[in-house]
């Protein structure tokens, strides 16, 4: 899945460690979420997202979002 | 109990860990020179030893699995990968040996081997091959 961790996070001037700190994870997990090779869980998902003050879809993008649009 | 965060459940590990460890050591050495202390020990002594010797280590394996729940979703999700590899290799190796025994190519194995030989090929799995066996999930 492709998200925008990595910019959102170097907007606000934080290291991995320290939006580790304030979801409560480890460090390795931020890495593996901003790499794409660790999908987070819904409430993982919903914690990410309120602490940017967005919603889970404008941080995470499973891909699918054009065929959504192109059906509309 | 409230979610932990990922430092606060290692370190919750680590507070157990580190005693379960000391009491094996203490366990291990005083039990042994206990029993070397008699010519004979009686069965039920050395029961009593093994089973003292071995009861750390069912700590440790349920600090293990309380770890497991209580860490965060990624740490979790490789722990539980490198578990069920290491596992999946003592069960294999366990019957290839079996075998090999049972026609009498290799000699017998001390069952107290197969806790060691999982713990090993659990921490390898865990050490270098993690990042393998954790992936995005199904991919399009």
């Amino acid at each position: 899945m492709i998200n925008t961790l990595r910019e959102l996070r170097a907007e606000r001037g934080w290291s991995q460690g320290d939006l580790a700190d304030a979801l409560g994870v480890s460090r390795q997990s931020i890495n593996a979420l901003e790499t794409g090779k660790f999908d987070p869980s819904l409430p993982l998902a919903f914690r990410i997202a309120r602490l940017f003050g967005k919603g889970i879809e404008e941080i995470f993008d499973d891909g699918l979002g054009h065929m959504k649009k192109a059906a509309e | 109990m409230a979610q932990l965060t990922f430092r606060e459940a290692n370190k919750r590990y680590r507070r157990a860990f580190i005693p379960a460890m000391v009491v094996y050591t203490v366990a291990v050495f005083g039990g042994s020179f206990l029993l070397k202390q008699f010519e004979t020990p009686p069965t039920w002594l050395s029961a009593i030893v093994a089973l003292i010797m071995a009861a750390p280590i069912g700590v440790v394996l349920w600090l293990m699995w309380r770890l497991t729940r209580e860490t965060d979703e990624f740490t979790r999700q490789q722990q539980m990968s490198a578990m069920a590899a290491g596992g999946l290799m003592t069960a294999f190796f366990s019957v290839v040996w079996g075998f090999l025994e049972l026609y009498n190519v290799v000699p017998a194995l001390w069952t107290f081997l197969v806790g060691p030989f999982f713990f090993l090929s659990y921490g390898l799995v865990y050490c270098f091959g993690r990042r393998s066996l954790v992936g995005p999930g199904f991919e399009k």
